[in-house]
């Protein structure tokens, strides 16, 4: 019984996040043609690490504002060494063009007096075309 | 008999040998674009102590050190840090503090430390040492408790 209680603690630390902080995005370019009334744009963020970490996908302005945008996912758990594709939908809102920052952020490791928050952004500027 | 056979092979010879190997050549080409690249991997965070004064709370005091983190990089990005916006303070500590973060590089390229974004060019991998430096003016003075702040660093 001990044994199995030993081991499921074993498991479950294994297993837990480690909030790790670390990142990589690609593209970091990118120029859309788009024929409605948004466009989209389908990131690769990557774990650098060789444990899971939480990221989180963000979309803002020049001026480093929130942008309403689709992020589909935009807060997943990555495999050590791996990335996943994350599509982000940016509506032009009324303008023919539209520039954005689509950014990859990472969870500081937890109770440490200085936390540095990594984050990939790339520049991507979407024309609409009617 | 044995003659006819001799000037019968020597004739077959000749038609072969006059015959010219005509290979075929053509080019393959392969092209590759490599777009900027940025991995940041966070090595440690950074530890701030108080200045005797204690009007100093920073990771350049004595026995505080610098965050380090690792900038993998094709060239062609910048790297920033951003004004330090979460804090956590100690209920005791109820006056203004002024947080200003920095960095610099060392490795593939050198970057004197600073806190404006600054283009990484060179491809490679560089080492970033962030600092925080938190002040009060005045007579206002860091108290006795937790502090901490969060540095974003940015490579884009």
């Amino acid at each position: 019984m001990r044994r199995i209680a030993i081991l499921t603690a074993g498991l479950i630390a294994a297993l837990s996040p480690v909030a790790a902080t670390g990142q990589s995005m690609t593209p970091m370019r990118g120029e859309v043609r788009s024929f409605t009334d948004a466009f989209a744009v389908r990131v690769f963020p990557g774990n650098p690490y060789n444990q899971r970490i939480r990221v989180e996908v963000h979309v803002y302005d020049q001026d480093f504002q929130p942008v309403a945008a689709r992020i589909t996912p935009s807060a997943f758990l990555l495999a050590g060494q791996a990335s996943r594709p994350v599509l982000v939908v940016v509506p032009f809102d009324g303008a023919n063009e539209r520039k954005v920052r689509i950014c990859t952020e990472s969870i500081p490791f937890p109770s440490e007096q200085t936390q540095i928050r990594a984050q990939i952004c790339g520049k991507f500027f979407g024309h609409r075309r009617f | 008999m044995k003659i006819a056979r001799a000037a019968m092979a020597a004739g077959l010879l000749a038609a072969c040998a006059c015959q010219t190997a005509s290979a075929a050549t053509g080019n393959v080409l392969f092209n590759g674009t490599i777009t900027a690249t940025c991995t940041i991997t966070i090595n440690s965070n950074g530890t701030m102590t108080v200045s005797s004064n204690l009007q100093s709370l920073s990771s350049h005091n004595a026995g505080g050190s610098a965050g380090s983190a690792q900038v993998d990089t094709t060239g062609g990005v910048s790297l920033s840090v951003d004004p330090v916006t979460t804090t956590t303070v100690p209920a005791s500590d109820t006056t203004a503090t002024t947080w200003t973060p920095t960095f610099a590089t060392s490795g593939a390229q050198t970057i004197a430390e600073t806190s404006t974004a600054t283009a990484l060019t060179v491809p490679g991998t560089s080492t970033v040492a962030v600092n925080l430096a938190g002040t009060k003016s005045g007579t206002n003075r860091f108290s006795a408790g937790n502090y901490q702040a969060t540095v974003t660093l940015r490579c884009e």
